[in-house]
């Protein structure tokens, strides 16, 4: 499945210093994972840096490792050894509560299985990181994304009302909310189909060229990865190679 | 990134809207979830208001038994200073009794004079009870000075009929009514003969009430409605302070009415006691698997929720206060269920709750409220601790391995379950080593039963798989898998089969006892001062008259002379013991035999084991309010002969067996037979008890005929009523505990549908998986039953041999059968739990 990009805003680089600055690093990043009496290395010494405002493309098949990076560059998992550092704060110094509030503050994320929350509609779903983070004005911002989505009008929809591309559009609206300086996104098209996704990607760049965000996007799809100004390929756990567009 | 935005408004908010909208979606589960909760909740909160209503009415009927809920009792005349005491506390009523002995015949004075025992009562008497007369209505405070009512057998004894007349001390008195029943008439032991019932200026009119007379006064006080055992023990507390003259009041209160009944209503308060603790525990069950199924139901959305930024803590305060809002609703049907307990009770078993359904038991309600929302938060702490478990790269991957709780999580929320079951324990039994012992009695049984389940999971492990069949196979290996939940369930379903189990044994073997408490075979009428040279017409006339069970013995009349060796003048003068001043000067009737008498059990010493002393068995209570012991010596005056006893041997005597029972027993041989009477007892048939007490009266005019069938008939009544409680209240407890039972296995069951949609697409049919999830519930069911069951042996066994002083061993034989029958249950609500998933199309639960 592919998906063609219409109007690549997301190659847009950065242009000044503040925006240059190193909002994420990782050294020697590994993960490994014990299934029965063996030891597999999921991810092998990974070193990476994304700027504030980048958009970085992680790309690689299956297995490769994309998923379990990105969980531990957002803190949402962790490493076996190597470190991660946010805004220059180490990650594994954290525990949950501190990880939970990095997270709070300033990361976003779009899930490949969009994660809304059933029990609450889709402007409930948006609503919620912003009243977490004390977002002023949260309903009225909630409303605005899901217009900028194209779903001003099914605010009041449960997710089990909406189509999957739907859905992943509320979770597209829910991740920006609160203006994070860091989104990640884990295959955000990959349980859409092509049209459902390519309109998805476009709202999803589109709403991080107008807030500057820094995107980190995982997919296996390399058309995606095509359209972000840098991408680094993962094989077996470890950097196969960086472009650089 | 900063720690203080938690405490921010937003934060806040955003967890109470998804506290609330937690509630949303899922309304099935979610129906399923608040009636497990509100059944286990109500457990606890239905059954104190019914302990509180069955209370009420044993208290009815307790209060009853002494027509007050204090009695103020003096054999002298009651102090000015206790009136005062009562008005300045503000008691609801009180009324006056007085009782004597006195000598009744007719009036033209042709038939022997009756020993009888009068009584004058005033105008509110009795305060609770009823006074039942023939020619129904008459009250004996509103009788005229010149009237009296009477028992038919001094009316039968005197040969006079209603409107006949009677002489007593020299003055004419009408019978205005024959006494049916009077409610305060229970200890027969000191009954001197037939009672007649006068007015207070009836009583003055016969002049009989002079210095030195042998008076027993009576002040009957109603505190308020519904007065509790401790408001009366309160009184009783306040009036020995503050009443000069209270060492010579003797206090008797409502729930300790008589030694007949006082044992069945302590034993009724201990099983009551059990009832509500069994509750909680079963409520806590019910709270615990619901919450621990729910969770990890909701595990996506708790891992989705710590994506986004929410602490692990803020995810508990969520989903705690969801649980807790459910539990409200829980409890508040709890409680309605309560409060309509008596409404229904009294519909259902109208002998229980013969005076109505009483009032509202408000304040059972308000203490099942607080008692079934802390339970369910207590209860809910260790599942809730899942939360800390839930990894938010779960988003990412399913299969992300669970993060370990927090040690301070898992410590605290164990200490505050415990604290808590403790803390609730004491709530509703009022003592701590009970409580203490609940506690650690449970805390052991977790542990066993976690062991155990621990142990059939290893087991099943390691059980070699080849030669099973297909079916056993597999449902042996879904017990080993990891992630089963085998723990947890097991620990439910024992300690369900224990609560369940416990109760039946207990509450039957209770209602065996109870029903037994009036013995069918207790003697009905009582024959006193049969002369020697009487006895033998006496017996044939009994024989003729059909009666059975006879039994007699010797009586000697005699008054203590000295107690350990202290003349009884000295101690009288120095008020020792106060109030026991009847105990030393009345005269006692002491009678011998060979051995111990039925229904009395040797607590010290031996019968008639010191061969060089004229030897003394003495009764225990009564040993103790003249205090003495063995080896003091008691001396009497036996119509002028002094003689002295040394007490070799106590004494228990079960008084509820209503057969004939004495303080003192003194070693045959020593007394002489030609001094005394005989006393006789004996069961004859109701139709026949008048034409008995004619013969009796023409032929022996000074042997007194005793008819307590009246009495007999009250306690076996009461008895039954609790009888009755105690089958209803172990009834609704055993039946919520199978529900909950079946809920707590429904709960496990729920996560199965996408086991049972993977197992049917690879071909397996319906009835493959039926028997596949069979097996798992079954084994489970057996080994958690039977660790339930030998749990349930060892406290009922305690209970009732500790709790109860109930002799006997509870049959082993309910272990295997508690096991199969859980095995049994969890297989049915299991397979009930698991229809729908295995009715649906395996597609649709693998694509949802």
């Amino acid at each position: 499945m592919t998906q063609s990009i219409t109007t690549p805003r997301g190659a847009v680089a950065p242009q000044d210093d503040a925006a240059s600055e190193a909002l994420l690093t990782c050294e020697g990043l590994t993960k490994r994972l014990r299934s029965g009496e063996r030891e597999i290395t999921v991810l092998d010494g990974v070193d990476l840096t994304v700027r504030a405002a980048e958009f970085l493309a992680i790309v690689g098949p299956s297995g490769s490792g994309k998923s379990t990076l990105l969980g531990l560059l957002a803190g949402l998992d962790r490493p076996t050894s190597g470190s991660v550092k946010i805004r220059g704060e180490a990650l594994e110094a954290m525990d949950e509560d501190a990880l939970a509030l990095m997270r709070r503050g300033s990361v976003g994320f779009v899930f490949q299985s969009f994660q809304l929350l059933g029990n609450l509609t889709a402007r409930e779903n948006v609503v919620l990181p912003m009243e977490l983070s004390g977002f002023p004005d949260a309903d009225a911002r909630a409303e605005e994304l899901l217009a900028q989505v194209g779903l001003g009008d099914r605010g009041h929809h449960y997710p089990s009302q909406l189509s999957g591309g739907e859905q992943q559009r509320v979770a597209v609206a829910r991740a920006f909310g609160p203006k994070p300086a860091l989104l990640f996104a884990d295959e955000p098209t990959g349980n859409l189909d092509s049209e459902s996704g390519a309109r998805v990607l476009e709202m999803l760049l589109g709403l991080r060229d107008e807030l500057g965000t820094a995107l980190v996007l995982v997919t296996h799809d390399l058309e995606i990865a095509e359209g972000a100004p840098r991408a680094i390929y993962l094989r077996s756990g470890k950097v196969e190679r960086e472009e650089t567009r | 990134m900063s720690a203080g935005s938690a405490g921010k408004p937003g934060v806040r908010r955003a967890l109470l809207a998804l506290m609330r909208r937690e509630s949303r979606g899922a309304r099935g589960r979610l129906f399923f979830m608040t009636a497990c909760l509100a059944l286990g909740v109500a457990a606890v909160t239905g059954v104190a208001a019914l302990v509180a209503a069955v209370d009420a009415a044993v208290s009815r009927d307790a209060r009853s038994i002494i027509a007050s809920d204090v009695s103020v009792e003096s054999r002298r005349e009651l102090p000015d200073d206790l009136g005062e005491r009562l008005d300045a506390l503000g008691v609801a009523a009180v009324a006056d009794v007085v009782e004597m002995g006195t000598m009744v015949r007719d009036e033209a004075g042709e038939s022997e004079s009756v020993l009888a025992e009068l009584k004058a009562a005033s105008e509110l008497y009795p305060l609770f009870g009823q006074l039942v007369t023939l020619p129904a209505g008459v009250s004996a405070g509103a009788l005229a000075e010149d009237e009296l009512i009477a028992a038919p057998e001094l009316m039968a004894q005197l040969g006079v009929a209603v409107g006949g007349r009677v002489s007593i001390g020299g003055k004419t008195y009408r019978v205005a009514a024959e006494l049916v029943d009077e409610p305060d008439r229970v200890d027969f032991a000191m009954t001197l003969g037939p009672r007649v019932f006068v007015s207070n200026q009836g009583l003055a009119r016969t002049g009989l009430v002079q210095f030195g007379s042998r008076v027993k006064y009576k002040r009957q006080v109603k505190i308020r409605e519904g007065a509790t055992a401790a408001d009366a023990a309160g009184l009783v507390a306040d009036l020995r302070a503050n009443v000069e003259d209270a060492p010579y009041l003797t206090f008797k209160t409502f729930d300790r009415p008589s030694p007949g009944l006082a044992r069945a209503l302590d034993r009724i308060s201990s099983y009551l006691g059990l009832v509500a603790l069994l509750s909680l525990l079963l409520g806590g069950i019910g709270v615990a698997q619901v919450v621990r199924a729910w969770l990890g139901s909701r595990t996506p959305a708790i891992a989705t929720l710590r994506s986004l930024g929410f602490r692990p803590r803020e995810v508990f305060a969520a989903y705690f206060g969801h649980v807790l809002g459910l539990s409200l609703i829980g409890c508040l049907i709890g409680v309605a269920v309560g409060l309509c307990a008596p409404l229904l009770v009294a519909a259902l078993a109208p002998d229980l709750m013969a005076d109505g359904p009483g009032s509202v038991q408000w304040s059972a309600g308000g203490r099942g409220l607080l008692l079934g929302l802390g339970t369910a938060a207590v209860f809910s702490l260790p599942p809730l601790t899942a939360v800390w478990q839930v990894s938010p790269a779960r988003v990412l991957r399913a299969e992300a391995s669970p993060l370990p709780a927090p040690k301070s999580v898992r410590v605290l929320s164990t200490a505050a379950l415990i604290l808590g079951v403790f803390f609730f324990a004491y709530v509703q039994t009022g003592r701590w080593l009970p409580s203490l012992a609940f506690t650690g009695g449970l805390a052991l049984l977790v542990l066993l039963l976690s062991g155990a389940a621990l142990a059939m999971s290893r087991l099943a492990l390691k059980v070699p798989r080849t030669g099973l069949g297909f079916t056993l196979r597999h449902g042996v290996a879904a017990l080993a898998r990891p992630g089963a939940g085998v723990i947890g369930a097991a620990v439910a379903l024992g300690l369900g089969t224990l609560v369940v189990l416990a109760l039946g044994i207990v509450g039957s073997r209770l209602e065996e006892e109870l029903v037994n408490g009036a013995p069918p075979d207790a003697p009905t009428v009582f024959l006193v001062d049969v002369q020697p040279d009487q006895w033998e017409g006496v017996q044939e006339i009994m024989t003729s008259e059909g009666m059975v069970n006879i039994d007699s013995t010797p009586v000697v009349m005699a008054r203590m002379s000295a107690v350990a060796g202290r003349p009884i003048q000295e101690l009288v003068a120095e008020g020792a013991g106060g109030r026991n001043r009847w105990t030393l000067t009345r005269e006692q009737r002491l009678t011998w035999a060979e051995e111990l008498p039925g229904g009395n059990t040797l607590i010290e010493g031996q019968l008639w084991s010191d061969p060089d002393a004229s030897e003394l068995s003495i009764e225990a209570g009564f040993a103790e309010s003249l205090g003495v012991g063995m080896g003091d010596t008691i001396s009497f005056d036996a119509q002028g002969i002094p003689m002295t006893f040394l007490i070799t041997s106590v004494r228990e005597v079960d008084w509820a067996s209503f057969r004939i029972n004495f303080f003192l027993l003194v070693e045959p041989g020593t007394m002489q037979g030609e001094l005394g009477w005989r006393l006789a007892a004996a069961r004859i048939e109701p139709e026949r008890e008048a034409a008995l007490q004619s013969r009796i009266v023409e032929q022996f005019p000074n042997v007194g005929v005793l008819r307590i069938r009246p009495l007999l008939e009250k306690v076996a009544a009461t008895l039954g009523r609790i009888a009755l409680a105690v089958r209803l209240l172990g009834g609704f407890t055993v039946l919520v505990g199978i529900a909950i039972l079946a809920g707590a296995v429904a709960a496990t069951s729920l996560k199965r549908g996408g086991e049972a949609a993977l197992l049917k697409s690879l071909g397996l049919t319906r009835r493959g998986v039926a028997g596949l999830f069979a097996i798992e519930y079954g084994l489970l069911g057996l080994v958690a039953g039977a660790f339930g069951g030998l749990g349930a042996l060892l406290l009922s066994w305690a209970f009732l041999h500790f709790g109860l002083q109930l002799p006997g061993l509870p049959s082993v034989a309910s272990v295997p059968l508690a096991a199969v029958g859980t095995a049994l249950l969890a297989v049915v609500a299991g397979l009930a739990a698991s229809a729908k998933p295995l009715r649906a199309s395996p597609i649709d639960t693998l694509r949802a």
